[in-house]
């Protein structure tokens, strides 16, 4: 169904505790991905595009999590 | 990508477009945000002509057109419009020669008749076009309205900016946009905050959940767009950090080449951001009107010690004499 609401729970309770900064860009915006309502507002549908920065000390780490809940489809 | 069915989209009603030809070419961008009444190019002169401007024809454009020898008029017409040309738009509802239309429905360039006389058409167009092509950019922050004075709030996820706006608007200051602010850049210098269009008077507030401002406190607590006039970063309280403690130096940020006032504020348990934010906006407006409180003081101090009243302070000497 695309980035809805328990999706986007999912991503900022999954980057809440990390230390780096981590950017969603879609269709030339890009946003905070720690806030919810950011992540929302780009109201990505399913199979689109998404750009994912992370830039940070745990950087890989933090990109790691992130690729695997994608992956998983944030165990829906 | 700004196209011809945007614009006819967004302000065909206001600027009363009709669409006569070259329905096939509604999807061509716009790339630079002037118009133009061809005068000198539908004569035959050429020179510098451009083709990616908007073609306005008034009614000399038209007189002349029909002056012309049916063979001349294709043949000038040709030369004044191409594959490039966004669009031609024929004012007071004069009908438009038969060879234009041709000539736009072959290129594809649409041809839209309006009932507007030219230079108010062209006044209003140019306007809504630097509009459109003006710098923008979003980032992450809170915009409120305080006292009249547009605060834009910065600072790290979490560090309390939703709470802040929140307290705000409780005490009767307006939002305009939560955790998004699109910011763009005016004609005049100065910068205008909105929100995003889905989530525009949202706001997410740990342990409620998102809430809709315009719906809870009513709709005289939020605005669509405002004028950002300072900057405040908050950030948690630092025992190493050196925060300001007079306020005569003041700093400034850069926002898409706009210089704007931007003070930082630390926060911790018994520091109300709220009250400080309301401050900070009154004393900007103070600044304003002509009377900056640490200046002042200071001007004071120095007469006092100088043991000369009334004595003109030199400006270099102004500041921690």
């Amino acid at each position: 169904m695309g980035l809805h609401t328990r999706p986007a729970t999912v991503i900022v309770k999954l980057l809440q505790n990390c230390k780096s900064n981590v950017s969603f860009t879609y269709k030339r915006e890009t946003i905070n991905a720690k806030s919810i309502l950011s992540i929302l507002m780009l109201a990505a549908k399913k199979n689109s595009n998404i750009t994912i920065t992370v830039d940070g000390e745990d950087a890989s780490k933090v990109m790691g999590q992130l690729e695997k809940a994608f992956e998983t489809g944030f165990g829906e | 990508m700004y196209s011809v069915q945007d614009l006819h989209e967004q302000h065909g009603g206001r600027l009363d477009f009709e669409l006569i030809a070259g329905k096939n070419g509604m999807k061509k961008r716009i790339k630079v945000p002037e118009a133009h009444r061809p005068g000198l190019g539908l004569s035959g002169f050429l020179k510098g002509y451009s083709y990616k401007r908007i073609l306005i024809c008034g009614r000399v454009e038209i007189e002349y057109i029909r002056d012309l020898e049916p063979e001349t008029r294709v043949e000038r017409l040709e030369a004044i419009l191409s594959a490039q040309t966004p669009m031609v738009i024929v004012t007071r509802r004069y009908r438009p020669p038969k060879e234009l239309i041709q000539i736009c429905d072959q290129k594809e360039i649409p041809l839209m008749r309006t009932s507007m006389a030219t230079m108010s058409l062209l006044s209003k167009l140019t306007m809504l076009l630097s509009e459109e092509f003006a710098l923008s950019m979003s980032c992450h922050g809170t915009l409120v309205e305080v006292f009249g004075v547009g605060v834009l709030i910065q600072g790290d996820s979490s560090v309390g900016k939703s709470e802040a706006a929140l307290g705000l608007i409780e005490r009767g200051h307006r939002l305009i946009s939560d955790d998004i602010v699109k910011i763009r850049k005016r004609e005049g210098g100065y910068l205008e905050g909105s929100g995003a269009e889905l989530t525009r008077h949202h706001m997410e507030i740990r342990g409620i959940g998102i809430i809709n401002v315009a719906n809870l406190y009513g709709a005289v607590c939020v605005r669509d767009y405002k004028s950002i006039d300072i900057v405040v970063k908050l950030e948690t309280w630092d025992d190493k950090n050196f925060y300001d403690r007079v306020g005569l130096d003041e700093k400034c940020c850069d926002i898409l080449g706009i210089k704007l006032p931007f003070y930082t504020l630390p926060v911790k348990p018994g520091r109300d951001v709220v009250l400080l934010l309301e401050t900070m906006a009154l004393n900007h407006r103070l600044k304003g009107m002509g009377y900056n409180s640490a200046k002042e003081f200071s001007t004071k101090l120095f007469e006092k010690i100088s043991g000369k009243p009334g004595k003109k302070v030199p400006k270099s000497e102004e500041a921690y004499n």
